[in-house]
């Protein structure tokens, strides 16, 4: 902005004004017809998420430990001999620093793709 | 007896709380002409990119509408966000032509403008058509602040809001705005 432009409020710009004030006057009386423009912003809003029911997480989450409930009372001592080798095996192979950090780093990738996978569906 | 229309602020309600499209269809119907007719304003005419910057703007509104703190109205809201779209794009349009024209585009377009400027028309609609294309030669501050002060008839502070800048800022891009139009339109001022 030079200096020729800077504002002088004591000039008076009356005519300007009233110019202004007319032509505004009038834009505002105008009414745009609607014409399918709200159709058209209607159509193009992101679509619907859907409305999972509060009850429905706890509900599968309670499926699925009265699943594993019924599993371990239906067969009896698999689980804890499941659960025995594995601590055996890891217990009796010797395992290095890089391989006990390549095996959390793999845990951690699972679970995170899992994880942003299943909030991606919801 | 038919009830009355809701206000802006049930229907935004009733749109963030059951995700109600046909409350914001309402919406959109009852400003979509203010919208459109400030963006008419703001992009010199060009309706249909008018439109398109409108459609633009109802849907970010939707999108976030949560962010809406009813700290003004619903309306100012709308001219914020169509001022923003319009900014957003009057920007990306600029970059686009920087490589082909040379110079200063605004003191160009004004003195187009300043040539252009004749008494001889028939004064009504002359002036009006005058007055557009010497609107159209302001810097988008300046254009930006008269059409929220005077086309959408809001106060310097909802024009801060709109524009996001300080008060001050819109009143000096009213003036710096008002005297180029004035040299612009000389043409027209009444003899002394």
């Amino acid at each position: 902005m030079t200096a020729d432009t800077s504002p002088d409020p004591r000039e008076p710009d009356d005519w300007v004004e009233q110019a202004l004030r007319r032509e505004a006057r009038e834009h505002r009386d105008e009414y745009l017809d609607d014409a399918g423009f709200t159709a058209r912003v209607m159509a193009a809003l992101p679509a619907a998420m859907e409305i999972v029911p509060r009850w429905r997480r706890p509900a599968v989450a309670a499926i699925w430990v009265a699943a594993a409930a019924g599993m371990a009372l239906a067969l009896p001592g698999v689980a804890l001999d499941v659960g025995r080798e594995a601590f055996r095996l890891l217990a009796t192979h010797p395992l290095s620093l890089p391989q006990v950090g390549v095996t959390l780093a793999a845990l951690g990738v699972g679970t995170w793709v899992a994880a942003a996978w299943t909030l991606q569906r919801d | 007896m038919a009830s009355p229309p809701d206000s802006d602020a049930a229907l935004i309600a009733r749109a963030l709380v059951q995700d109600d499209r046909h409350a914001f269809a309402e919406l959109v119907r009852r400003h979509q002409s203010s919208v459109r007719a400030c963006l008419r304003k703001l992009t010199a005419g060009n309706h249909a990119l008018a439109d398109d910057l409108a459609q633009e703007t109802f849907v970010l509104a939707w999108r976030h509408l949560k962010s809406f703190r009813q700290e003004a109205r619903f309306s100012t809201w709308l001219y914020r966000i169509a001022t923003n779209c319009w900014l957003a794009d009057a920007r990306k349009r600029k970059e686009e032509l920087l490589g082909d024209a040379g110079g200063d585009g605004d003191d160009e377009a004004m003195a187009a403008a300043l040539g252009e400027a004749t008494p001889d028309h028939a004064r009504g609609s002359a002036l009006k058509m005058d007055l557009e294309r010497a609107m159209a030669a302001l810097s988008e501050g300046e254009r930006a602040a008269i059409v929220q002060c005077y086309h959408n008839d809001l106060s310097h502070e909802e024009a801060a809001y709109v524009l996001g800048m300080p008060i001050g800022t819109v009143k000096t891009h009213i003036l710096r705005g008002k005297q180029k139009l004035k040299l612009a339109l000389a043409a027209w001022a009444p003899q002394p």
